[in-house]
């Protein structure tokens, strides 16, 4: 079939699932049902088209053109292999949300409009493809803006409630910095290249105006992706958003943001311009480590995920600082492999992550709470997704045979080529990188026993989790899918390794295929770098037939005396109950004492004495830790403009229509006059 | 040939000689008491009178207790297969290298921290949030310095590394190899909960590290917990032993069997005198604050750093 008539049966679907409600406006269940399925269709077309398109081999294919009558604008959609790597990794994440939406928006049947959210939701998904298959920088900026948009209103959907608005007003105004910056470095590009056609990128040429663009463009992109120090937007809007939003948020549209860094900036970098990559690599490193650490100090389980999309944005990031780095460098190989580890862990991270969103939906779906102090003893109740969250959660502290740890171990990897460079910063920079990922990985371990420990195990902590129920199939399914994807694409990483050859074969011309070659059936090839191999599914076999040695020798070693169910040694006083258990608060605390520079950290303690001192009636401790950016960065920032906002209401800005109508008169007469003596 | 035996060999080394360093050691330290102490191979006997033993499994845990013992076990014995005891040995294939064999690690770690949660006792979840915090402080320092050493052979697999320190003489006479090898060993006392990080002898409940964490398990699934923890003690012993003092060296030219015998001959020497070390240490110190475990992670990271700017700079 012609990719350009898929790409238009997508199309179609996706709008076709936008306006489902209209067919049955009475029945907002089937009106759910068929919205839903539409877009999971779409999603199995998306995969389709791209995964039969990066399997082909490098493609740099025109799709479709439209030439408007407005200068500088044509609606261009190219399907290049990036693009269609990014389609791939949206289409599996967007195929697992549409099957779990079926199910999950049913909480908000006769409350709130789901037709309506289909409509965004199917639109939102829309502008992400168009972002990830513009083919002109203000088509591109178009899509982006109503990407943007569109998310704000999906984020502010759940409710009316202040904390919702705030967030939802934080993340419009953040998105929209970010948006200035890029208009900004786009037209300083037009400036130098005067076209906004993105094929004509690697033309840029050398200005003294490209380090800026670097700037802005990183700000910009920085900004969406939410590294640190531009990261305050996302532990707000996270949470705010329903679960299945959060999880298309986190999971892809953040990405978006690396696929313009990818695009725009890759083909830019010349020998002389090391210090891009290096700045790239100096913030992944920063935000692998904070937001892992900001990430253990959250009770609300999806505050906590939010900062764990910082983390591993952060560790996308340090594989992509690489590849900069040594493009400019002029080392192709370690621009390839490095490439290739950063969109690997990109497409994992999607996964997993999606799978941990739509897991805490699920929590908060049977148990009406995010906060972990108030859930407990859960894997009970909900065997399914207690199991899911547990791979998930495995997958994303790097652990294998799940897909976390082929990402990071070929971010290692990457990182471990790059110590053999000549540059002693970019050596440093490497080594503090290694030791922050090493560091993170354990870190995200400590933090995801915690989410399972004190979520899903011992004793429930409050009535809504003594009485929480498995969530319906089709919420079981959307996460089993990806959960399944977490355990296939850990242990058979070869077919996406075929992939990101396509992709960087095609943005380099450099191939990472190294030692034995095999086409795509060759899955249980391994990945070799030059200095090491992994063949993560002959480690899971020999695992599982030590495995089923160990069980067979304790059986057959073991005695006759059988299991025995008994209570957990309480130490002698009559019965556990769910007080005693370790809280998320104070499982944590270790670290935030060892790390109390970082978080600051105040307690405070209220007893309230009852008829003696030994018996208080009631005992509050209230544990909060201080976000150093918002207090030092952003905070004096916010302050200092509105006092500049304060000042110019009296002196420009008075309100005064005549003065307005003078402002407008003068600028134009400004310009004019700029225009005629410029002839 | 080489290769077909070196799974049954590494496994059958790693298993029968992880118990015997926990004895020599306990062993060593009854002797500087003045006390007579359990035999070397009490430890043995321990885990053949658990094994006939039924098992107590609480109330309150769910599968992740029972499974936890299993998979902790087969994670780290599965990690032991990257980590050769001999290297005239061939493994069987290069599937795997160090980074691979640390996270492993993580696995066994993580199911036991979370088995600890599982039951719901205050002493579990006080074990695996310190156990967590100890390996998230010591992680970088662990992979810094297997970093470097695979630098310096160019490889990240430890078979690879060992080769290499074998045809460079004993290695740890050399400068980047002795800051490594002192890094090293600090996480070899911090991971496996040896003083002065944790105190394996005792249950004092305001101390306890390891110990907490295996509190309600009996039987059966206790001698895997233990077991696991002795072999992953050996694991760390044996990178000690084979990076940092090779001694392949003197065995080769000799018949296969007998190159073998050797060579793990020499290997056995190198476990004996590394653990009798730890003991002396484990005499002369103290059980450190828990706080003040930073402090010593800080150290071991200093220590790794220093060989790495030392090979920069200077080279080793």
């Amino acid at each position: 079939m012609n990719y350009g008539s898929l790409l238009a049966g997508i199309l179609v679907l996706y709008l076709a699932g936008a306006f489902a409600a209209l067919i049955c406006p009475r029945n907002v269940r089937l009106g759910n049902t068929l919205s839903q399925s539409f877009s999971s269709m779409a999603s199995l077309l998306g995969i389709y088209l791209s995964g039969s398109l990066l399997l082909q081999g490098p493609t740099r294919g025109l799709v479709y053109s439209h030439v408007l009558n407005v200068p500088n604008i044509t609606i261009t959609v190219t399907i290049d292999s990036l693009s269609a790597f990014f389609l791939l990794a949206l289409s599996i994440l967007t195929l697992a949300v549409s099957i779990y939406s079926r199910g999950y928006l049913s909480h908000y049947y006769h409350q709130r409009n789901v037709g309506l959210f289909n409509l965004l939701y199917n639109f939102f998904i829309l502008t992400m493809i168009s972002v990830m298959t513009s083919g002109n920088i203000i088509f591109f900026l178009i899509s982006w803006e109503m990407m943007s948009l569109l998310s704000y209103f999906l984020v502010v959907f759940e409710g009316e409630s202040r904390e919702n608005q705030r967030a939802g007003l934080i993340y419009l105004i953040m998105t929209h910095i970010g948006t200035a910056f890029l208009v900004i470095a786009f037209m300083l590009l037009y400036q130098t290249t005067h076209s906004f056609d993105q094929s004509q990128l690697h033309l840029w040429v050398d200005s003294p105006v490209k380090n800026w663009i670097f700037i802005f463009l990183l700000v910009g992109f920085g900004t969406k992706a939410g590294v640190i120090p531009f990261h305050v937007w996302l532990p707000y809007a996270h949470p705010a958003a329903p679960s299945n939003v959060s999880a298309l948020m986190s999971g892809i549209m953040i990405k978006t943001a690396v696929y313009g860094l990818m695009r725009f900036v890759l083909p830019m970098i010349t020998p002389g311009y090391e210090w891009w990559g290096l700045a790239v690599l100096l913030i992944g490193t920063a935000s692998t480590f904070l937001g892992v650490a900001y990430a253990l100090m959250e009770h609300d389980i999806k505050r906590l995920l939010a900062y764990h999309s910082i983390e591993n944005i952060g560790i996308i990031f340090i594989g992509l600082g690489l590849s900069f780095y040594a493009r400019a460098a002029g080392n192709q190989t370690l621009c390839a492999l490095s490439l290739a580890a950063s969109l690997f862990h990109l497409l994992n991270h999607t996964v997993f992550k999606g799978a941990l969103f739509l897991g805490a939906g699920s929590v908060h779906y049977a148990t009406r709470t995010k906060d972990l102090e108030k859930l407990g003893g859960l894997m009970k109740k909900m065997p399914y997704t207690g199991f899911f969250i547990l791979i998930a959660s495995l997958a994303i502290s790097a652990i294998p045979p799940f897909n976390g740890f082929v990402s990071e171990w070929l971010t290692y990897q990457a990182l471990f080529a790059n110590l053999s460079s000549h540059s002693t910063a970019s050596q440093l920079l490497s080594i503090v990188a290694v030791a922050m990922l090493a560091m993170a990985g354990a870190m995200a371990a400590y933090c995801f026993v915690k989410l399972l420990g004190v979520a899903f195990l011992g004793l429930p902590r409050s009535r809504q989790a003594a009485e929480a129920q498995e969530v319906p199939g089709s919420m079981k399914t959307g996460m089993g899918v990806l959960v399944m994807l977490c355990l296939v694409l850990g242990v058979f990483p070869r077919p996406v390794w075929v992939m990101l050859d396509a992709v960087t074969r095609s943005l380099l011309g450099q191939s990472i295929m190294n030692g034995a070659q095999g086409g795509f059936f060759y899955i249980y090839f391994p990945l070799e770098t030059t200095v090491s191999a992994l063949s993560p599914l002959m480690v899971l076999l020999a695992g599982i037939l030590l495995f089923v040695a160990v069980g067979l020798l304790v059986k057959l070693l073991g005695g006759k005396f059988g299991q025995r169910r008994y209570g957990t040694w309480d130490c002698g006083f009559d019965g556990l109950n769910a007080r005693m258990q370790y809280s998320a608060t104070g499982f944590t605390k270790p670290l935030r004492i060892v790390f109390r520079g970082l978080y600051r950290p105040t307690r405070e303690l209220r007893i309230e004495e009852g008829a003696s001192r030994y018996y208080p009636e009631s005992t509050t401790y209230l544990v909060t830790t201080r976000s150093v950016f918002e207090e030092y960065i952003y905070a004096p920032l916010i302050s200092a403009f509105t006092k500049l906002a304060r000042k110019t209401r009296f002196i420009i800005q008075t309100g005064s229509i005549h003065d307005y109508l003078i402002y407008i008169f003068l600028t134009v007469v400004a310009l004019l006059l700029y225009n005629g003596f410029n002839n | 040939m080489q290769n077909v035996l070196y799974i049954p060999v590494q496994l059958a080394v790693m298993l029968l000689l992880a118990p015997l360093v926990n004895g020599i050691i306990k062993k060593i330290k009854a002797v500087s008491q003045k006390r007579k102490g359990p035999p070397v191979l009490q430890l043995y006997y321990d885990f053949y009178k658990l094994m006939k033993k039924g098992t107590v499994v609480s109330e309150t845990s769910s599968w992740i207790f029972r499974a936890a013992p299993y998979i902790y076990f087969t994670a780290i014995l599965t990690a032991a297969l990257f980590v050769p005891v001999t290297t005239v040995l061939a493994p069987f294939s290069v599937t795997g290298d160090m980074i691979l064999a640390v996270y492993l690690l993580a696995l066994a770690r993580f199911f036991m921290a979370l088995a600890g949660l599982d039951t719901g006792s205050t002493f579990g979840g006080m074990g695996s949030s310190r156990e967590m915090m100890i390996s998230a402080l010591l992680e970088p320092s662990l992979l810094v310095s297997l970093f470097i050493v695979g630098l310096i052979a160019g490889s990240t697999s430890l078979y690879e590394i060992m080769k290499f320190s074998v045809l460079s003489g004993i290695t740890i006479l050399q400068p980047v190899y002795f800051l490594i090898f002192l890094a090293l060993w600090i996480v070899l006392i911090a991971e496996t909960a040896r003083i002065p990080v944790d105190d394996p002898s005792t249950h004092l409940e305001l101390t306890m590290v390891h110990e907490a964490m295996l509190l309600e398990y009996s039987g059966r699934q206790l001698v895997l917990m233990e077991l696991g923890a002795a072999l992953k003690q050996l694991i760390f012993i044996t990178l000690l032993a084979n990076v940092f003092i090779p001694t392949d060296i003197f065995v080769q030219g000799r018949g296969f069997l007998v190159t073998v015998i050797l060579s793990l001959g020499f290997y056995f020497v190198k476990v004996v005198g590394i653990a009798c070390v730890t003991a002396v240490i484990e005499i002369n110190t103290v059980k450190l604050r828990l706080f003040s475990v930073p402090n010593l992670a800080a150290l071991s990271f200093a220590f790794a750093f220093l060989g790495f700017v030392q090979y920069f700079v200077i080279g080793r």
